[in-house]
């Protein structure tokens, strides 16, 4: 059985393996490895009849190929109506096949069974919206992407970002010490301005646990600031758990499902030690899908929900709002065209387009609707793992025209994204079609137009 | 003061006036060196990419890649540090303020250098309005003072002998004084405190009368001695100038006449956004222009630490 050094079955689960991935520049001896990668039928067919349960073979079973599902995928849009993008000729031809060979599938077929599920879908759903059976493709391809990573198919980056979280219970290489400290220097750099500011750690039987997404204590330290002074000038009880503050899953992205699962059990950990009323988590989708929604399953939980009850960064805005925590000055709303990109994650699988809705009208005088919108709205373009991905940077940034013509349709040049995901891909967007737009997620906005309570200001 | 010094660069022709500076300075005090440079953005998402900060290429973010990048560094300054080797080269991936100062913050350091902005075909004030967005978080943020270099410095010769310092009575101003007066104590620099008395509104029509314009300025006066001239006990190669107008040109004109190597203002406002802070504050201007570095001082920590320590 040929297994490569950096390509093969076994998850990462130590920093030497981490670090030779990481050593192997763009993955490029690991992409070689995969071509000699054997293939176990058995233990396919194994996973397949142990997991493929009824819900998906009927769907396989029923599709009708009537193509409803075409129109409802970006892909299939962005690349001039391809018909080996359209979702149930994608499926079809991976899942499907797969199922109905047992497994007995060779090497080439499951390279191209990768390249599909990462780099041909998203994961975002939609095309469930639009199926008249309600198959959801989205669905399927997760679980694809499952199969794969078990036999060692998984792009490079996600393979390496999987292994981040079954090492360090974080995406990035983010030690407990590392998270500390930096809620420790935000505080030191905002409390001048802030007097009484603080990041409380690990304090117990608090209202709000906090937890974030682990880019922004590696390289958007400012957005920490923002959620406290936020928190503060609403006067929350709150906290961030010293442990299990991180609710991203590259794991969920890469298939792992063991890696997932470690994931999120660490940051119910947190919720049962530290006994909060509720977890808000930061503005990023993906961590909303894989702590709040899939998360539950993946760690057994029989009720289907967080140990704690559990809110999206707008379900904390808007309740703010309402209740007159945070007031917005009407003088400094913002007046410019502005839109809105409605986060898949969110908002098709979460069901908070409302919200968003209610947000933007305490915050713009002019707030325009993308055409379509709310859960009809199509994936950023670089949703499921699709933009950390080199290999398919080109697949990318095609996809993201639709995205483009979307937000240009509109005609805002500012666009608020409240999710890690989609707020990378309307950067990349702009870095590579130039239109002309600035996008940000909401706390910087907020942050710009809150009532400052007067006892909270610094006494000069 | 002068510790240990942290340099950041974008280790392109935009910092090479700063670089001449930080290693005079570095060498005139004997101070540990830090040269840091952010190779670049952490760029699509998680992945290992880097859109480099001088080629604007994306790069793989491995040790290759550092190794290179730090090489073209000792390249880069390869005259300097043959001169000043007590010198470290140290590089991150990252947004270049968030990790300069946390650096700063890590290795607790006394005192940054960097230069205005990363543009590197322009120098002047003129082609555009506003200095850069890193180094105005830098200077709003640091604990330690931060010196701007922007043009080639023509008067320094001493690193300082004449230092203005430009005051708006702010709480932030106060840390600046701090700072300046222990620097002109600690290597007998003559001191300049000046205050200019903002008529730009008068452009918007608003008229002072030439009574009110004196009144603020005997007022202004009384502020200096009070705030400031009380402090300096027995020093006394200190004076003092209050002048009206707009008021970055006012420190500009004053430093010239005085030729002045250093300018020491609080870099304290609020707006940091580009876009609304299209005309920049006095600082900005100030930094623009000046023929001569500008070290922003915000806060107290570094200049009491070491008065602690003493």
């Amino acid at each position: 059985m040929t297994q490569g050094k950096l390509c093969n079955k076994r998850p990462v689960n130590t920093e030497e393996e981490l670090h030779s991935l990481l050593a192997d520049k763009g993955g490029k001896s690991y992409y070689e490895e995969m071509q000699d990668l054997d293939v176990d039928a058995s233990e396919i067919a194994s996973i397949l009849e142990k997991t493929l349960k009824s819900r998906m073979r009927t769907w396989l079973e029923i599709c009708t190929h009537c193509g409803l599902c075409a129109d409802s995928c970006f892909f299939f849009l962005a690349n001039n109506r391809d018909p080996e993008q359209v979702p149930s000729f994608k499926i079809q031809s991976t899942l499907g096949k797969l199922y109905r060979r047992k497994g007995g599938v060779d090497n080439e077929f499951m390279r191209m069974a990768m390249d599909t599920a990462w780099s041909k879908c998203t994961c975002c759903n939609r095309c469930g919206l639009y199926c008249p059976f309600g198959i959801d493709m989205g669905v399927m391809f997760s679980y694809l992407r499952g199969i794969c990573f078990s036999q060692g198919f998984v792009p490079w980056e996600l393979k390496i970002g999987s292994g981040m979280h079954r090492i360090y219970r974080a995406q990035m290489d983010i030690t407990t010490e590392d998270w500390v400290d930096t809620c420790r220097w935000m505080v030191e750099e905002h409390e001048d301005e802030w007097p009484g500011l603080t990041i409380p750690i690990d304090k117990p039987d608090v209202d709000i646990m906090y937890t974030v997404n682990a880019r922004e204590p590696k390289h958007y330290p400012e957005d920490l600031a923002e959620a406290a002074i936020l928190f503060h000038i609403a006067g929350e009880n709150w906290t961030v758990p010293s442990i299990g503050w991180e609710e991203t899953s590259l794991a969920m992205f890469a298939g792992d499902w063991e890696g997932a699962r470690l994931q999120v059990e660490s940051v119910y950990e947190a919720m049962r030690r530290l006994n909060p009323g509720r977890m808000v988590v930061t503005e990023c989708g993906h961590a909303y899908r894989a702590t709040v929604i899939e998360g539950p399953y993946w760690a057994g939980l029989a009720s289907g929900k967080t140990p704690v009850e559990t809110f999206h960064y707008v379900e904390w805005v808007v309740e703010a709002l309402r209740n007159g925590k945070l007031k917005i000055d009407p003088s400094r709303k913002i007046k410019e065209p502005v839109t809105y990109q409605d986060s898949c994650n969110y908002v098709r699988n979460g069901g908070l387009g409302d919200i968003a809705r209610e947000i933007m009208g305490y915050i713009a005088e002019d707030f325009r609707e993308m055409s379509p919108c709310r859960e009809h709205n199509f994936c950023c373009g670089g949703g499921g793992g699709l933009n950390g991905i080199g290999r398919y940077r080109r697949e990318r940034n095609i996809g993201l025209k639709v995205k483009r013509d979307q937000i240009l349709a509109t005609g805002a040049k500012l666009v608020i994204t409240p999710c890690h995901n989609c707020w990378d891909a309307v950067r990349d967007l702009e870095e590579v079609y130039r239109i002309g737009i600035r996008w940000s997620f909401l706390k910087p906005i907020l942050l710009s137009m809150v009532e400052i309570p007067h006892h909270l200001l610094p006494k000069e | 003061m002068f510790g240990k010094v942290l340099f950041a660069t974008t280790a392109t022709p935009a910092c090479d006036n700063a670089a001449h500076v930080a290693f005079n300075i570095a060498e005139k005090y004997h101070s540990e060196l830090l040269i840091f440079h952010v190779l670049g953005l952490p760029s699509r998402g998680f992945s290992p990419f880097v859109r480099d900060a001088r080629t604007g290429e994306e790069e793989y973010y491995d040790q290759d890649y550092i190794q290179w990048v730090e090489e073209e560094l000792k390249n880069t300054y390869a005259e300097q540090l043959a001169r000043y080797p007590n010198a470290r080269i140290m590089t991150m991936a990252g947004t270049p303020h968030t990790e300069i100062l946390r650096l700063a913050r890590k290795e607790d350091v006394d005192f940054i250098v960097m230069g205005a902005h990363s543009r590197q075909e322009r120098t002047g004030a003129l082609g555009y309005r506003q200095a850069g967005s890193n180094m105005q978080r830098v200077a709003r943020s640091a604990r330690c003072p931060v010196l701007i270099v922007n043009r080639p410095c023509t008067t320094c010769l001493w690193y300082f002998s004449n230092i203005i310092f430009g005051t708006d009575f702010s709480r932030a101003s106060y840390s600046a004084f701090l700072f300046a007066s222990k620097l002109a104590r600690e290597i007998g620099s003559r001191l300049y405190i000046f205050h200019a008395l903002d008529l730009s509104a008068m452009h918007a029509g608003k008229i002072f009368s030439q009574e009110e314009i004196e009144d603020q300025i005997k007022a202004a006066k009384e502020k200096i001695h009070r705030i400031y001239l009380s402090q300096m006990q027995d020093y006394d190669n200190v004076e003092m100038e209050i002048w009206e107008g707009v008021p970055y040109m006012e420190i500009l004109k004053y430093c010239r006449e005085k030729n002045g190597d250093l300018i020491v203002m609080a870099h304290h406002t609020r707006e940091i956004d580009p876009e609304e802070a299209l005309l920049g504050s006095t600082v900005e201007q100030v930094v623009l222009r000046a023929s001569c570095p500008v070290a922003s001082v915000n806060r107290p920590d570094k200049i009491q630490e070491q008065r602690k320590t003493r």
